[in-house]
């Protein structure tokens, strides 16, 4: 047993930690999984595991990513990115800066709902996710494909 | 001379008990808090600016202006949204010195490396008090907690108590009664079950007040 565990740490040096088995989280631990990527995912509810795909064959750890232990159990030191998308802002920031400040995750994003929380966050070296500004972003694309001409005199007087 | 201002976030039992010893030490005290019974029953005391709204939003920590404040003390029952109240004041508006009440010990550190200027512990905080208090002789109520409702005090255990030669499982004590630690030749020790009583140790006791008096007669016989 124990040898079986060595082995698979040694083959998936780098892997992906994903806190909250919500929608995103589920999606993205899904797909990273049918990459072939290594993956852990980490839910207080162990129903919210069934979001995940059929093929998924990452890691499954049930409690509260807050703890550290927690985040011992799910090797937080030797994981290469985490992304912190549970339902609570506020367990995304310090979920997210513990994997940076005590485990030196190098890549580390939390999802936040409130945009005016992403501005000072993005200061704190850890990346932000918003999905108010990123649908407001695409929203726009849509609604105006090309540049505005105001825009363009803008790129033309730089 | 310029009153300081302190900004208390969350936490009722708390923050009415803090914000009133401030108050009549000089202090201008604001609290915020998101719920809004709490916010009324705190308005009533004499002197606090009251804000009602969820304290780790940048906007409501606008709205009560806490710009430049000299304290902010985060008294929520969750350590996340005391961690983000925290950085928020300090980084976003400047307060001078942050406070955060964390529950999880674990994770003091983390506070610390985080910029917050003081982590209180409650378990740690009451653990070193219970060391600091090992040489007394008396009933001496230590700390009252939750508005003076729950006590920890210090039941020195006499020669011939009820207690004296027993095990902590097999003494009687009302429901709402924890004996906390065992101070014994100027060591504690945290007791299980099995842990015996002798006479000349003094137990730390966690008691409701009104449960108290009940295990004190239990343990000492008086």
């Amino acid at each position: 047993m124990p040898h079986g565990n060595q082995k698979s740490d040694r083959k998936k040096r780098s892997f992906t930690v994903v806190v909250g088995c919500g929608r995103l989280g589920a999606h993205i631990a899904s797909s990273l999984s049918d990459e072939g990527e290594g993956v852990v995912i980490i839910d207080m509810s162990r129903e919210s595991f069934r979001k995940l795909s059929t093929s998924f064959d990452g890691m499954i750890i049930t409690g509260d990513a807050t703890e550290l232990h927690v985040l011992e159990e799910a090797n937080l030191a030797g994981a290469s990115a985490l992304l912190a998308v549970t339902e609570r802002d506020n367990t995304n920031i310090m979920v997210a800066q513990m994997a940076r400040e005590m485990y030196g995750v190098p890549h580390v994003i939390a999802r936040l709902y409130d945009p005016e929380r992403e501005c000072v966050y993005q200061e704190f070296g850890i990346g932000t996710i918003s999905p108010v500004l990123l649908s407001t972003k695409e929203i726009g694309h849509i609604l105006h494909p090309e540049p505005s001409p105001a825009e363009a005199e803008d790129v033309r007087t730089w | 001379m310029v009153k300081k201002r302190i900004v208390l976030v969350g936490g009722f039992h708390k923050a009415r008990s803090l914000a009133g010893s401030l108050i009549k030490q000089g202090y201008a005290v604001t609290a915020i808090n998101d719920d809004r019974g709490h916010c009324e029953e705190l308005a009533e005391i004499h002197r606090l600016n009251v804000f009602n709204g969820d304290g780790t939003k940048p906007y409501i920590l606008e709205d009560a202006s806490v710009y430049g404040f000299d304290i902010a003390i985060a008294l929520t029952g969750r350590d996340d949204d005391n961690l983000v109240i925290c950085e928020l004041c300090k980084k976003k508006f400047g307060v001078a010195k942050t406070v955060a009440l964390i529950s999880d010990p674990s994770k003091t550190e983390f506070f610390y490396r985080m910029g917050i200027d003081s982590v209180v512990c409650e378990i740690t905080s009451v653990t070193s008090i219970i060391e600091q208090q090992a040489f007394l002789d008396e009933i001496a109520t230590l700390v009252p907690i939750g508005d003076g409702r729950i006590k920890i005090s210090q039941i020195p255990i006499p020669g011939g108590a009820p207690a004296d030669g027993r095990r902590v499982m097999d003494v009687s004590l009302p429901k709402s009664v924890l004996i906390g630690c065992i101070m014994r030749g100027g060591t504690g020790m945290i007791p299980r079950g099995d842990s015996v009583i002798l006479a000349g140790d003094v137990l730390v006791l966690i008691s409701s007040d009104e449960h108290e008096t009940a295990a004190v007669h239990a343990l000492t016989g008086r």
